[in-house]
């Protein structure tokens, strides 16, 4: 029997869940039972502005059925949320909007960017659009998609659970720190922000395409770029 | 390796260039005055305040007016009982770019008639300024202050001339001109900075908040209100 009584086990009274002589309890890790408890009852702040928001609610509805995996309520309001979903395009005139609702989620918190356009501005790369929702709060997992099939968002989501689990209670403090003097800032750079505007602009930074060249930099043989 | 193709990603890189000073801002066919009804009586109740008559986009027909007497023409083509024009269905501006004058676009529609008339007035861009037509259609309340906030046009008269689209601090100035930077006139680091000091609280005035509260108070359909009784 794996489960061990601390002491030796035999001090357990008769009647135990195994059996006569068997412990009347079960030890196990906080960390596991803390972690299990939050991944299977992640309760997501939706934040849907655009298109995204359309397939956000197509896997909230029966057919995907989101609650089958814990969220099993959007919570709209943001201090009964666990994990914030921006879904669709974020205007400048909304960016304290969506500081002002992470700044609101109690901890422990996370962040799902989904689609393009909350990832990295999309097309938008204009003057009334964020450039990726990560310059005003941190966030954990970004889907790719314009828009994101519901899969991908419940994937985005599993991944979150993912990372719950390995969370321990000793990092908690680390991991959860806030400062309350970072309220409503910016949560990239300067310098971060700067690099925003190369020629594409967005945050994936991706190389000059100039008259249907792409413009690489010289980087050798494929090779390189296997483990 | 590099190319010396000039590309759209090149031009997004240099910002703006003035369109061509040249060229008519008063495009389309110049049509008979007499193919819409509404253009000869304009033009013979207001002759030297109508500028031009062009048909575009195949049969709307554009009507250029004097930009200071813009209140008199459009109360007349809204009163008027042969023209009827009840429907504004949309006030916009364009700029043409190339210092070339900013045109104010009324597009009315008539009800009784259904008739179609579009009204062009054009501002020279030191003078940014003409009459409200909230006055004659309640619509245009809205529409102006969106042409206000994107193109920086005043509308005197006006009852709440502020911006509608843009944060209300906006500081780069009026987006939707031609010599307006695609990405604003600050970095992006600015931008965010500025966007997330504001204050959010402030975007909605009191009377906003009790607009959104109205239908809460409506009764519910089978519902006796107060004083209904009798």
């Amino acid at each position: 029997m794996g489960l061990k009584l601390p002491g030796g086990g035999t001090s357990a009274r008769s009647g135990g869940i195994f059996g006569a002589g068997s412990p009347t309890f079960l030890t196990s890790k906080i960390d596991y039972i803390v972690n299990w408890s939050r991944r299977s009852s992640l309760w997501p702040m939706p934040f849907g502005t655009a298109c995204c928001a359309i397939e956000m609610m197509a896997s909230a509805a029966s057919n995907f059925d989101l609650s089958r995996f814990g969220m099993e309520r959007m919570a709209f309001t943001p201090r009964q949320a666990d994990v914030l979903i921006c879904a669709g395009r974020v205007p400048y005139k909304l960016a304290p909007v969506l500081r002002r609702i992470w700044d609101q989620m109690p901890q422990p918190k996370w962040c799902v960017s989904m689609g393009a356009c909350a990832s990295s501005g999309g097309v938008f790369d204009v003057y009334s659009m964020v450039q990726g929702i990560d310059t005003v709060v941190p966030v954990d997992v970004y889907i790719p998609g314009c828009p994101p099939r519901p899969e991908a968002l419940i994937y985005g989501l599993m991944m979150i659970q993912e990372k719950i689990r390995e969370e321990s209670l000793t990092q908690h403090a680390a991991l959860r720190a806030e400062d309350p003097l970072l309220v409503a800032r910016p949560n990239a750079t300067d310098e971060e922000m700067t690099g925003l505007t190369g020629p594409f602009g967005n945050s994936t930074r991706q190389e000059k395409i100039s008259a249907g060249v792409r413009v690489l930099p010289d980087r050798g043989s494929d090779d390189d770029l296997l483990p | 390796m590099t190319d010396e193709t000039k590309s759209g990603l090149d031009a997004v890189d240099e910002g703006p260039v003035p369109s061509d000073a040249a060229g008519p801002t008063q495009v389309g066919v110049v049509p008979d005055p007499h193919s819409h009804p509404t253009v000869a009586a304009l033009l013979e109740r207001f002759g030297d305040a109508v500028y031009g008559h062009r048909i575009a986009a195949g049969d709307e027909h554009v009507v250029f007016a004097d930009p200071a007497r813009n209140l008199e023409i459009l109360g007349f083509l809204r009163d008027d009982p042969d023209q009827r024009y009840d429907l504004l269905r949309d006030v916009t501006a364009v700029d043409y770019g190339g210092g070339r004058p900013l045109q104010v676009v009324y597009v009315l529609w008539s009800i009784p008639n259904r008739r179609s008339l579009r009204v062009k007035c054009e501002l020279p861009l030191d003078a940014l300024a003409i009459d409200s037509v909230v006055p004659l259609w309640q619509a245009a309340n809205w529409l102006e202050r969106e042409v206000y906030d994107l193109f920086g046009i005043t509308f005197r008269g006006h009852p709440d001339l502020r911006r509608i689209m843009m944060p209300f601090d906006y500081a780069e100035g009026h987006p939707l001109r031609k010599d307006f930077p695609l990405r604003g006139r600050f970095s992006r680091a600015e931008q965010t900075r500025r966007a997330l000091s504001q204050d959010v609280g402030r975007f909605y005035t009191e009377h906003d908040i009790e607009i959104g509260r109205e239908p809460q108070e409506l009764p519910r359909a089978g519902e006796e209100t107060p004083g209904s009784e009798t």
